[in-house]
């Protein structure tokens, strides 16, 4: 019969490499030995002498570790902050992209609306498991390797603007953006569901051509998602030239289609405006002239509003330098 | 945390390289880690266990001890040696100990200049 003793060099020498695995069991019998002779010479029985320093060393697996000097944290100091910026990274600009192309492609393969969305959130949630997953997997392999991988060395490059008093403002822009263009993007989908007028079959008439599912509709919500990444962005670095044209670009990329699709009778449903009574007199007239401008117009506005504060913000930079 | 165990926590970071220190100079004359750790404490340099078997083993594998298998007894014991890299690093570490402590005691006394 196996003694405790036994038992728990066993258990111990399995967590060591099979090199130093003899080495370390006779070191451990010793050490053992050793404490048990020293508590019953201070009168312990042998047997809970035994347990006594058994106990006394702890789980068998910790002690090993701490003997081999094998790390017992997943991820250590040393490559802890390289894992949580390359993390944080994809998290922010991989998942939203593939996200975002997994509804495209459901969209484009002629799926329903909700059915596109509920599979690309399931697909984004999986997505986010695989990229904490497999950065954790390989973090955690480079920390128990003997070579020393180089990490990124720290330069003050790196150090963040600090966040003035525009910063803030920044803040409720996002929440802003956010919050309008979630609701634009529900609002398109929504329109395909419920509507003020219904045809005879009970169904309800969308305000938007269902023939626009096929490419604009999609196109248009992709690039909801992308404004969405743009207002982040603005967030996170502030208004400077390149977000501006980037905000150019957005803005060319909607209106442009938006407007085409208008002005050939493309946007709206046919049927839709059959019910609605359409056109109203000469209202429809100026109604329609309305619609075109506003299209041409706000998107105006929108990157009028981002010079604007890239403007601005140049000059507070100027003037806290000046301080 | 209470004030017990911050003074805990400074006194170990204190005590952490001289246990290296104290082993070197101890090991000149060759013994095993029981018998180590019993005369380490006697001296009155407190050292755990846990922290001394360990260390040991480092100290090898750095190659500044030495080690030797003894089996004369009923039970095999290793005894480790102090190695010539390792009485370079003792030497080391001793003139570190005392510039501290003349600079300590400097401090304390108030003419460090």
């Amino acid at each position: 019969m196996n003694t405790l003793t036994d038992r728990y060099v066993w258990a111990a020498a399995r967590n060591v490499p099979e090199v130093q695995r003899a080495e370390f069991a006779n070191e451990l019998r010793e050490r053992i030995g050793d404490e048990s002779d020293a508590l019953i010479a201070s009168g312990h029985s042998p047997a809970d002498a035994e347990v006594a320093a058994l106990t006394d060393l702890g789980d068998p697996a910790a002690l090993a570790a701490h003997y081999v000097d094998r790390p017992l944290h997943l991820i250590g100091p040393r490559y802890f902050l390289t894992w949580w910026r390359l993390l944080k990274l994809l998290l922010v600009v991989v998942l939203p992209i593939a996200t975002a192309a997994v509804l495209l492609a459901q969209l484009l393969s002629g799926d329903a609306v909700g059915q596109a969305i509920g599979e690309s959130i399931a697909t984004g949630i999986s997505i986010a498991v695989h990229l904490g997953f497999w950065t954790t997997l390989v973090f955690a392999i480079i920390e128990r390797s003997p070579s020393t991988v180089k990490v990124e060395i720290w330069t003050p490059e790196q150090l963040p603007q600090v966040p003035d008093a525009g910063r803030s403002h920044w803040l409720s822009d996002l929440i802003a953006s956010a919050v309008f263009l979630v609701f634009f993007a529900g609002a398109i989908i929504w329109q395909q569901f419920f509507s003020v007028y219904a045809d005879d079959a009970g169904q309800p008439i969308p305000l938007l051509d269902p023939e626009l599912w096929s490419f604009w509709l999609p196109y248009f919500l992709v690039l909801i998602a992308l404004e969405l990444l743009f207002a982040i962005a603005v967030y996170t670095w502030g208004w400077n030239w390149w977000l501006v044209g980037a905000n150019v670009v957005l803005n060319v990329a909607f209106a442009v289609p938006a407007l085409w699709l208008f002005l050939t009778g493309r946007l709206f449903n046919e049927d839709y405006l059959d019910a609605a009574g359409w056109p109203w007199a000469e209202a429809g007239g100026i109604i329609a002239t309305i619609i075109a401008v506003m299209f041409v117009v706000i998107p105006t506005w929108d990157v009028a509003e981002g010079i604007i504060k890239t403007v601005r913000g140049r000059g507070a930079t100027r003037v806290t330098a000046a301080v | 945390m209470n004030t017990d165990e911050t003074t805990a926590g400074h006194l170990q970071e204190l005590r952490r390289g001289t246990v290296v220190l104290a082993c070197l100079v101890r090991l000149r004359t060759p013994d095993y880690g029981y018998a180590l750790l019993e005369s380490l404490n006697e001296l009155g340099i407190t050292v755990d266990a846990n922290t001394l078997y360990p260390l040991l083993r480092r100290l090898e594998k750095q190659g500044l001890l030495t080690s030797e298998w003894n089996t004369d007894d009923a039970r095999p014991r290793k005894f480790y040696r102090t190695s010539a890299t390792g009485e370079q690093l003792a030497g080391a570490l001793t003139t570190d100990w005392r510039r501290l402590d003349d600079a300590l005691t400097r401090l304390t006394t108030g003419d460090e200049r």
